[in-house]
């Protein structure tokens, strides 16, 4: 598989403050890459650097498979992406703007295109208004579409959905599954919603005060967690009882009126089940909660 | 007998010596009279080291007995005495004049006149004044006045202006008496580094005035030399 | 690089603060001559009040050729500003806006993108002072006409009528230098900070510190004047001379040239190595 972002022991100094501390990580063609961090970690100076925004102090990063300090525009050409929160020159309307910065990357800006572009992320009614008039969820939108213009290969998302409504997160996740799916981009998705890198990402890294914390496919780092698992029984007091004399007992979190809360492995749900069953417990419903935050919370506070 | 000539020798040398300086003027004044009027081009080029201006062409006219007017299609500078120069604005006022002396001036034979305007309003002291004895014209003019030092007016004659019009006048004046220094505040824009030429030293500045193509006695209407008010 | 600049200068003069220069020009110049034409007799009085003892004049000194020489000396604080004002936000305003981001990562050097929005400066400048130009003589010389040119320095200079109309096209173009050095400058401070009144008014500031120091009759600062660059900024009234001191104009041009060129360089300098942070 080929490796589309490559980094290498980088490291970003700002006076006393080490923001990326040997950082490594690697993004393959057409993963949804997820990259989460506590803030402060260093997330939005790690993509800067990759977009060339900050020099690295050491370390190196290869994008494409080539140096990106050798090769800058060659890469920028292939990259698209929204760098924190997007903003555009107010004073003109949503199509200049999207023209102006397509010129500038010497890409495609016919009518036809833009309005592509715009009709994708949902702006083309607004593109003779002026981008100061827009919402913050449809700047978002608006740099989306900026990133979206050249048709690059990679594109790197930093919070894309922030500001957006539950509809407008849906497009997004949508549209990201889209591209990645149908027109086989790879995505680099930095975020703080854990739902939303869950339902999209197939990779992702954790940092932590800058440096690695855990990488590696979302599957496995989830399955790595435990989850908080729900069981409505009918006879509670039975249950209780029951339980305190087995192994489940120790993993008990807590107790309803007739639900008993289980930190349990994936794996352990169905065993359980099993056991209520045998016991001659009703088992009305089972009610698992991924707990990826408190997952992500205990590595991060650890620094695990 | 011997006696008797020489007598009338002596007193024919007193009276040769005693000429009367006011008939000569008066000679110079009925000259002048015969121009009624005049327009006449000029051209003049003025020589001051702290003036700095191209040759400039102008039209004059002048109508008995003091009216004078300059035309001119873009800027022209002439001085005041040198314009308003004639026999008659000399002598129209009290003075006492005497002849001094013949004396040959750049090759004419000229008599030499002193004049002292009389009245506090002359701003003339005294003039010396060379006069031109065969064509009764002003060949020259010397004059002090009470504030701006002493002016030279030399004229020359020519067929142009039938020896009765200069067809050059060349006006010399003290320019470190003229008050015109006090113009020259400084350089305004003082910020330059260049080796500043020195203030100029004030010395004797001209103003030449050439003559030609006189038209005489033509008749000229008053309204011409009515103040109007210029059109840009 | 077309590209660019014309991107830079769509988005200069899409700012509404760039027109406040044309306007201000607009309005002053006008104002100036309107106030000439009712007591511009007076000055000229006033400055020829010696000469009228002993001369007589003749011809229309009070034309457009002096109104605009009149103009182009007493508009040196000004003029500066108006440029400063636009040349300051060439930088910082994209911080402000924060749009650095979105410009610089697009594929292009940074040395191109630097270089178009210091040449889209450049032309807003020259623009400027073209105008200044077209307003002070051209309308100058529809209201006063044309006419021999007095000026006074040294020496009471008259200038005939067609030996003037060169010497303000190289006053202009001199002027227009001067402009540009103060461009430079602003693009400088510019590249240091997020704000866009910072360079504006650190420009100013300096411009009149220096003009301060230039004027200022003391030892000292003779010995430091020829190295401030306001020192060069009139170099435009040289050609209003006679002779002409040619030398001296072309090392004072160089001076200004050389002062661009190294305000440029060292905003280069930092501008490849900055981290964007904004």
């Amino acid at each position: 598989m080929q490796k589309i972002i490559e980094v290498k022991n980088l490291t970003k100094k700002f006076k006393s403050l080490t923001a990326v501390n040997n950082l490594d990580l690697n993004v393959y063609r057409g993963d949804i890459f997820g990259f989460l961090g506590p803030n402060g970690a260093g997330k939005s100076t790690t993509i800067r650097m990759l977009m060339t925004l900050i020099n690295p102090s050491s370390g190196s990063i290869k994008i494409f498979d080539k140096s990106l300090k050798q090769n800058r525009n060659e890469i920028l050409k292939k990259i698209g992406a929204i760098v924190e929160k997007p903003d555009f020159y107010g004073y003109l309307s949503a199509y200049k703007n999207l023209e102006i910065l397509g010129q500038i990357s010497g890409c495609d800006t016919s009518n036809k295109r833009i309005m592509e572009v715009l009709e994708l992320v949902g702006l083309e009614k607004r593109y003779k208004s002026k981008v100061k008039t827009f919402s913050h969820g449809m700047k978002q939108r608006l740099g989306l579409g900026q990133a979206l213009l050249h048709n690059p290969e990679l594109i790197i998302l930093d919070e894309p959905t922030t500001g957006l409504d539950p509809q407008g997160m849906k497009e997004i996740r949508e549209l990201i599954l889209h591209l990645s799916k149908e027109e086989q981009k790879t995505i680099f998705l930095s975020s703080h919603i854990l739902a939303e890198v869950e339902l999209v990402a197939n990779r992702m890294i954790i940092i932590n005060k800058g440096t690695t914390v855990v990488e590696g496919t979302v599957q496995e780092l989830l399955n790595a967690t435990n989850l908080k698992v729900t069981f409505e029984v009918d006879e509670i007091e039975r249950a209780k009882k029951i339980l305190s004399e087995t192994q489940w007992q120790k993993k008990i979190e807590s107790f309803g009126d007739y639900q008993i809360l289980f930190l349990l492995e994936k794996e352990e749900i169905a065993f359980l089940n099993k056991f209520f069953v045998e016991q001659g417990i009703l088992v009305h419903s089972i009610v698992p909660k991924r707990s990826l935050e408190e997952y992500f919370l205990n590595l991060t506070e650890k620094g695990a | 007998m011997k006696y008797f000539l020489a007598l009338i020798l002596f007193f024919q040398l007193g009276f040769a010596q005693t000429k009367d300086g006011h008939e000569i003027i008066e000679k110079v004044k009925k000259k002048f009279s015969e121009v009624k009027d005049y327009q006449v081009d000029v051209k003049i080029i003025v020589d001051v080291n702290f003036l700095k201006i191209p040759p400039t062409e102008a039209k004059i006219f002048f109508k008995q007995p003091d009216k004078v007017k300059i035309k001119s299609q873009g800027f022209a500078m002439l001085p005041k005495e040198g314009l308003n120069f004639t026999p008659q604005s000399l002598f129209n006022k009290a003075y006492i004049s005497f002849y001094e002396r013949d004396e040959m001036y750049d090759g004419v034979n000229c008599a030499v006149l002193k004049v002292i305007p009389l009245g506090e309003v002359s701003e003339v002291i005294l003039s010396t004044i060379w006069i031109d004895k065969q064509y009764s014209v002003i060949k020259k003019v010397e004059s002090t006045t009470k504030m701006n030092g002493t002016f030279t007016i030399d004229f020359e004659y020519g067929t142009e202006g039938k020896h009765l019009l200069p067809a050059q006048m060349v006006f010399s004046f003290d320019a470190g008496k003229m008050n015109m220094a006090n113009n020259l505040g400084g350089d305004m824009h003082g910020d330059s580094d260049a080796p500043k030429p020195k203030k100029p030293k004030l010395t004797k500045g001209t103003v030449k005035v050439i003559y030609t193509n006189y038209i005489i006695n033509a008749g000229i209407d008053d309204s011409l030399f009515e103040e109007k008010k210029e059109k840009k | 690089m077309y590209t660019l600049v014309k991107i830079e200068l769509y988005k200069i003069f899409r700012k509404w603060r760039t027109y406040i220069g044309f306007m201000a020009i607009g309005v002053l110049v006008p104002v100036i001559q309107i106030a000439m034409y009712f007591q511009g007799a007076h000055y000229l009085e006033f400055l020829t009040r010696n000469f009228k003892d002993n001369f007589v004049f003749v011809g229309n000194l009070l034309n457009g050729y002096l109104i605009a020489y009149i103009i182009l000396g007493s508009l040196t604080i000004h003029i500066p500003f108006l440029i400063a004002l636009v040349a300051g936000d060439l930088l910082a305003g994209e911080a402000t806006a924060g749009t650095y981001r979105m410009l610089i990562t697009r594929p292009v050097s940074r040395l191109k993108l630097v270089t178009a929005k210091f040449i889209a400066g450049l032309i807003y400048t020259n623009l400027l002072v073209l105008w200044l130009a077209v307003i002070s003589l051209g309308l100058g010389i529809l209201i006063f006409g044309v006419g021999e040119l007095l000026v006074i320095k040294d020496a009471i200079i008259i200038f005939a009528q067609n030996d003037i109309l060169w010497r303000f096209a190289f006053a202009y173009a001199s002027a227009a230098l001067s402009m540009s050095v103060v461009c430079a400058l602003g693009f400088l401070f510019s590249s240091l900070v997020e704000n866009a009144i910072g360079p504006i008014v650190t420009t100013m500031t300096v411009i009149i510190i220096f003009t301060i120091f230039s004027a200022i009759n003391i030892d000292f600062f003779r010995t430091i004047r020829p190295y401030l660059f306001t020192n060069y900024m009139s170099t435009w009234h040289l050609v209003f001379d006679d002779p002409v001191n040619y030398d001296e104009i072309v090392k004072n041009l160089l001076v200004l040239t050389g002062h661009i060129a190294g305000f440029f360089g060292i905003t280069l300098f930092i501008f490849k190595r900055k981290d964007i942070l904004t």
